[in-house]
């Protein structure tokens, strides 16, 4: 009999356990849920990646590759995003040099702090010192193959003309990254962003080291960059005839140390502590490269009373017992001209 | 739960003759029991999440497959998919690296001749309306079966040489083996035989007859004393397999930087260190030279169930959300390779560009310049790892630049 009791408490007793069982074990997916859900678990754990920092910024989001829309005008984005890219094929005749758009507009013109295209778009026209005028979307681009893509040395001799269909497509491909950007307002994320100047200001020498450490492996030690086995440019040279000129923005200390800032190493941007930074845009920028191409028949120091005084750059001053701004000796033929037939020359 | 008769701390007190331990009745503390509970219950809804994911998955594989099929039917979908990372969407190739297809003379003579190439590729100087290019382009007779070769060659030829004439399959069947054990064509002397009224192409380079050493040979084949044959591993022509990976077409930097690094302990695997450790620098320079002149075919495939699309995608552009650039901003525009540091990816084995991707990102293998890979794969949710991997392994292999007389190993080709 007595054992018939305990069973019946036993019953009662493991059926109230069985609901305390449950119910915690259910609590505690709930609480566990929940965690997970507010992101209070660490990545290591959930094996979720963490939350990225540009999605959640303020950043404005460029519409994807796949919305291109079909129809004239899409085909003139797609042909603007194969000149962006491919700035030496499909603009080949204007570019003197082996860079692209895309070399200094990471990600095609959408990375923020990289120069990005639907910042730009929205803030032309608009007066620049540069060259003491109002300029259009198309002047600006100009700029970009007057200087950056040293268009001097390629075999039109200068910029596509102006109303040239390069300056069509890539306005196109602009305007659509843009599509939703305001007008007139400078966007959170344009330009290469700003580095504060340092107690230390900026020495080449102390660059040297930091572009051997964190620099050198891709760009090589000579700054010269390298190519895949066809001969394809994979990092671009940063100095020397194949390189921006002096009339860049690049070649100003203060654009290439924001740049670098920003966005170098690949993948690793803000690495740099500012120091390293101002100091490695000095060791690039104190190289030789193709000269101005506003000079014409001024002397070095004339075009650096003109165009340079002021600026952080090392144009027109003596580095290591060498006045730079001279520029790298020009090509033979122009860049990307067709070659000689091959086979004998006809007799003369 | 056993437990003996409390005894007060310091008064010993010897159990009797008759002392017999025993047992209460202790039910299992409640919390552990909820653990149990949760456990078990998450450990189904994962189950049942899984579950429906793969099937999402099928279905937006099938309909994205479905969708890009009907976007870009046939030809057109071939040409993006194997041929618009080097000659570019608009066929006009890169200035001084890739030639055009475009009014190329190759393009105009006709699709037998683009199949030609396509099963072949190129190792050699090839001139292209009037520019001349090192041209390094690999076979495609592994990645395309005849009829899709049949139909790139015909796009081709159609879109960029203005033809009209369509290639069969049983065409490219025919050709495939004319050309069966061929080798690359070498460069466009080569090629002049096949196109009439070709304009003057530029000669082959002499290359050094350079036959491999037989020491180094014994290695790759053989073995030394203790240590294995790099080919009971990597396969008789460095193709790799499953976790093991593909050698040719490695760059000769790379492959070296790698062994010494396992010889010095800067790269973790058992093997590999004790193979390392018996060879000398001048063993590892042979190797490696040997290695990186292999032109091979892929034997990869997708196999780890990866997106392939997202794959293409973090190649090709990166996700710069996730603070991804893309592989080819830096591995090469085709995944051939950089230099010393950055590896061809192009058809690696999938499950070991996997590995190797978990290992960074698990911090178990470090010898990446800058921890450049290390952060790159911590940043890779796995299944991106796996989408990557799978769509390395679908591109056609390496065009190696061949040295003619290190090619053909006897007793490499049996044993592939």
């Amino acid at each position: 009999m007595s054992s018939e009791h305990h069973d019946d408490a036993g019953q009662g007793r493991s059926a109230k356990r069985l609901i305390f069982a449950a119910g915690g074990g259910l609590a505690l997916v709930a609480i566990g849920a929940l965690m997970l859900e507010a992101g209070w678990v660490p990545g290591w754990i959930s094996g979720r990646a963490p939350a990225p920092d540009v999605a959640e910024s303020a950043y404005f989001q460029p519409p994807s590759e796949a919305e291109i829309p079909d129809g004239p005008f899409g085909e003139a984005v797609k042909r603007g995003r194969d000149i962006f890219m491919n700035t030496s094929t499909n603009a080949g005749d204007y570019v003197g040099n082996g860079l692209t758009c895309a070399n200094c507009h990471l990600d095609g013109g959408r990375q923020p702090m990289s120069a990005p295209m639907w910042a730009a778009y929205g803030r032309y026209p608009m007066y620049r010192a540069k060259n003491d005028q109002i300029n259009t979307m198309e002047d600006r681009v100009m700029g970009c193959f007057t200087f950056s893509m040293n268009a001097q040395h390629s075999v039109a001799g200068g910029p596509p003309p102006h109303g040239s269909d390069i300056y069509r497509d890539l306005e196109s491909y602009f305007y659509w990254l843009a599509t939703g950007a305001p007008t007139n307002v400078l966007m959170e994320g344009s330009g290469f962003g700003k580095v504060a100047k340092t107690e230390l200001g900026y020495s080449p020498e102390r660059g040297e080291q930091v572009f051997a450490a964190n620099c050198a492996v891709c760009h090589g030690p000579d700054g010269q960059g390298q190519t895949d086995a066809n001969g394809r440019i994979v990092f671009p040279p940063l100095w020397g005839p194949n390189s921006y000129n002096w009339g860049a923005g690049m070649a100003r200390i203060d654009t290439a140390a924001a740049f670098v800032k920003n966005n170098m190493p690949l993948s690793q941007p803000g690495k740099l502590t500012d120091q390293e930074a101002w100091d490695v845009a000095a060791y690039i920028d104190s190289h030789e490269r193709p000269k101005d191409a506003r000079q014409g028949e001024m002397t070095v120091e004339q075009t650096r009373q003109r165009f340079h005084d002021g600026d952080e750059t090392y144009y027109g001053q003596q580095v290591n017992g060498a006045l730079l701004g001279v520029g790298t000796p020009g090509p033979e033929r122009p860049v990307g001209a067709p070659e000689l037939p091959i086979g004998p020359t006809p007799l003369e | 739960m056993t437990r003996i008769n409390k005894q007060k701390p310091g008064k010993i007190v010897k159990p009797g003759e008759d002392f017999e331990p025993w047992e209460s009745h202790n039910p299992v503390p409640l919390p552990v029991i909820w653990i149990a509970v949760a456990l078990g219950i998450w450990g189904t809804a994962l189950l049942l999440q899984e579950q429906d994911s793969k099937v999402v998955a099928q279905a937006e594989r099938e309909a994205g497959e479905a969708a890009a099929h009907d976007a870009a039917e046939g030809g057109a979908a071939l040409f993006l998919a194997n041929c618009s990372t080097c000659h570019q969407p608009n066929g006009a190739g890169v200035r001084l690296a890739v030639p055009p297809l475009q009014d190329s003379e190759f393009a105009k003579a006709g699709p037998g001749v683009v199949a030609q190439i396509l099963l072949r590729g190129i190792d050699g100087p090839i001139r292209v309306k009037g520019f001349t290019y090192d041209g390094h382009m690999p076979s495609f007779a592994e990645a395309l079966d005849d009829a899709e070769v049949a139909q790139l060659a015909s796009y081709v030829g159609a879109r960029f040489g203005g033809g009209e004439t369509v290639l069969a399959p049983a065409e490219v069947a025919q050709l495939r083996m004319t050309h069966s054990g061929s080798g690359s064509w070498q460069g466009g002397a080569e090629l002049a035989s096949l196109v009439a009224d070709l304009p003057p192409q530029p000669p082959m380079p002499a290359t050094a007859e350079a036959g491999l050493d037989p020491a180094i040979s014994d290695l790759i084949f053989a073995g030394k004393g203790d240590v294995w044959s790099c080919a009971s591993c990597h396969g008789g022509l460095g193709q790799g397999a499953e976790n093991t990976p593909r050698l040719a077409g490695l760059s000769q930097g790379y492959i070296t930087k790698q062994l010494h690094d396992f010889r010095q302990g800067e790269r973790h695997n058992e093997h590999m260190s004790f193979v390392a450790k018996g060879l000398d620098d001048a063993e590892i320079d042979g190797l490696a030279a040997y290695y990186a002149g292999l032109r091979v075919d892929s034997t990869a495939q997708p196999a780890l169930g990866g997106d392939l699309a997202r794959g293409e995608q973090i190649a090709l552009q990166g996700d710069w959300g996730l603070g991804v650039p893309a592989c080819f901003s830096c591995h090469g525009p085709s995944g051939f390779g950089v230099g010393a540091e950055f590896p061809a990816l192009a058809a690696q084995q999938p499950a070991y560009v996997a590995s190797q991707l978990a290992a960074w990102a698990g911090g178990h293998r470090n010898n990446s310049p800058l921890g450049l890979m290390d952060r790159i794969s911590e940043a890779l949710p796995e299944a991106d790892r796996r989408a990557v991997s799978d769509y390395l392994a679908s591109l056609p292999a390496v065009p190696a630049p061949e040295p003619q007389a290190m090619a053909r190993i006897e007793g490499g080709e049996d044993e592939l």
